[in-house]
């Protein structure tokens, strides 16, 4: 949010000149990885599932978040986002793994290793305090890593903005993650973790990031003139950047 | 001979690097101090930034790359009432973030040629946070003076996201509805301030 306004603040004091354009091509050798890649054949689609988000979001999940800010402390929030986090790491390890980043991997596991213990189960982020840093990663990155494209971009209902290849990565994640989908005890079998746990931090997992993000949604509400299009093009820049670096 | 301008080439290209690292620096550190100054009220902030970044932007290319592919298709008129509109937009839509700009520190750790342009990779830490946060500044040389031409938070393009609004929004409105809606927000915004 700091980040975002900083580089907003700069770009508005604009000299009033002269109105005279640039050449053509010095915009043509502008590289950048935004609206000739967007690929939105759903868009149609699309936008009626966003507009349904925005609704449900409106009416409910937005009020939500925005008790959960001003009723929880923040630092009891810091401590579970944190445990939230924590949670996550084992298969953002497994990826980074996947993807042959060994520092990475080594940063991923050791958060993990200390915040489950020295954390309290993640509720501290001790790691992190101690700078050991790392870089979340998820299936549809390794995907992307490996050379598979965004595919369609799509809008999900109740989850946002994904494509192809980054939905289908989620599902894989959340199949492998035992906090996840935990397919093993949708198989009947065995049952790793309580269902009442899972939707719990799911349900707590959502109003986490809907917290975080009551800012920038905010922003987006009162300045874009087509707020669809601006989440789309920030989310294929977000994931297309995560990808490369 | 070939031997001969290669190092001055290297030469002449890490020293406008540094040039870069400088001019892209001074701006970042002056908008934090500014941001960071607990005896400023946030309209003299936003006047002290304003004032400190006013020039180094080339708005003109900025708006030009923001109208996207319908700067061919639009008259004159509607393109100087485009860039006239959105210089206005821009300043009463970020104006008073402000306040929300200051940090510890900023670094430039990097500057690369690319495309024609000097990327700087630069860093920004927030008070609140142990970790940094990645940004790109887009530069280039016009008229013998730098210029910003685009902001890059953590992979995210500013005028590129803009651009992409835009378009959106003139293709689903035709242009001159646009430019309706965008005086219209235009005189609000002012109204409000």
């Amino acid at each position: 949010m700091l980040l975002r306004s900083f580089f907003i603040l700069l770009l508005f004091s604009f000299s009033a000149q002269d109105y005279a354009f640039a050449q053509d091509d010095e915009f043509e050798t502008y590289e950048t990885s935004g609206e000739q890649e967007i690929y939105d054949p759903y868009e149609g689609l699309n936008r009626k599932v966003y507009a349904f988000n925005d609704t449900f979001d409106r009416y409910f999940f937005e009020h939500v978040a925005r008790t959960y800010r001003t009723g929880v402390p923040e630092d009891a929030r810091d401590a579970i986002h944190n445990f939230l986090n924590n949670l996550s790491l084992p298969v953002s390890a497994l990826n980074s793994m996947a993807q042959g980043r060994v520092h990475n991997t080594l940063a991923t596991l050791s958060n993990f290793l200390i915040n489950s213990t020295i954390g309290l189960v993640g509720i501290f982020d001790v790691a992190g305090q101690k700078g050991i840093f790392y870089r979340p990663q998820d299936f549809g990155q390794t995907l992307g890593y490996y050379g598979a494209g965004n595919g369609a971009y799509l809008m999900i209902p109740f989850l946002g903005p994904s494509t192809a290849r980054d939905f289908g990565g989620f599902l894989v994640d959340k199949a492998v993650s035992p906090v996840g989908l935990n397919l093993v005890e949708v198989g009947g079998k065995i049952k790793i973790v309580p269902t009442e746990y899972l939707i719990g931090t799911a349900a707590l997992s959502g109003v986490d990031t809907r917290e975080s993000l009551l800012d920038v949604i905010d922003d987006i509400r009162r300045d874009s003139f087509d707020p669809y299009a601006t989440i789309r093009s920030a989310y294929l820049q977000k994931r297309a950047n995560s990808i490369k670096n | 001979m070939l031997f001969l301008f290669v190092p001055q080439s290297f030469a002449q290209s890490a020293s406008k690097a540094d040039d870069v690292k400088k001019f892209v620096e001074e701006i970042g550190n002056k908008i934090v101090i500014i941001a960071s100054d607990k005896k400023l009220t946030d309209a003299k902030k936003r006047e002290k930034i304003i004032m400190v970044i006013d020039g180094v932007i080339d708005a003109d290319w900025i708006a030009r790359f923001v109208l996207g592919k319908n700067y061919k298709t639009a008259t004159d008129r509607q393109r100087e009432l485009f860039t006239k509109l959105y210089r206005d937009f821009m300043i009463n839509t970020y104006g008073p973030k402000f306040k929300n700009y200051n940090g510890r520190k900023f670094t430039v750790n990097d500057v690369a040629e690319q495309g024609g342009f000097y990327v700087a990779k630069a860093e920004f830490l927030p008070y609140d946070s142990k970790i940094p946060i990645s940004t790109d500044f887009r530069a280039k040389e016009r008229n013998g003076k730098l210029v910003i031409l685009d902001f890059i938070a953590e992979g995210i393009s500013l005028i590129e996201t803009q651009r992409s609004e835009f378009n959106s929004a003139i293709s689903q409105k035709g242009m001159d509805k646009f430019l309706d809606d965008l005086t219209g927000r235009v005189a609000n915004l002012k109204n409000m301030s």
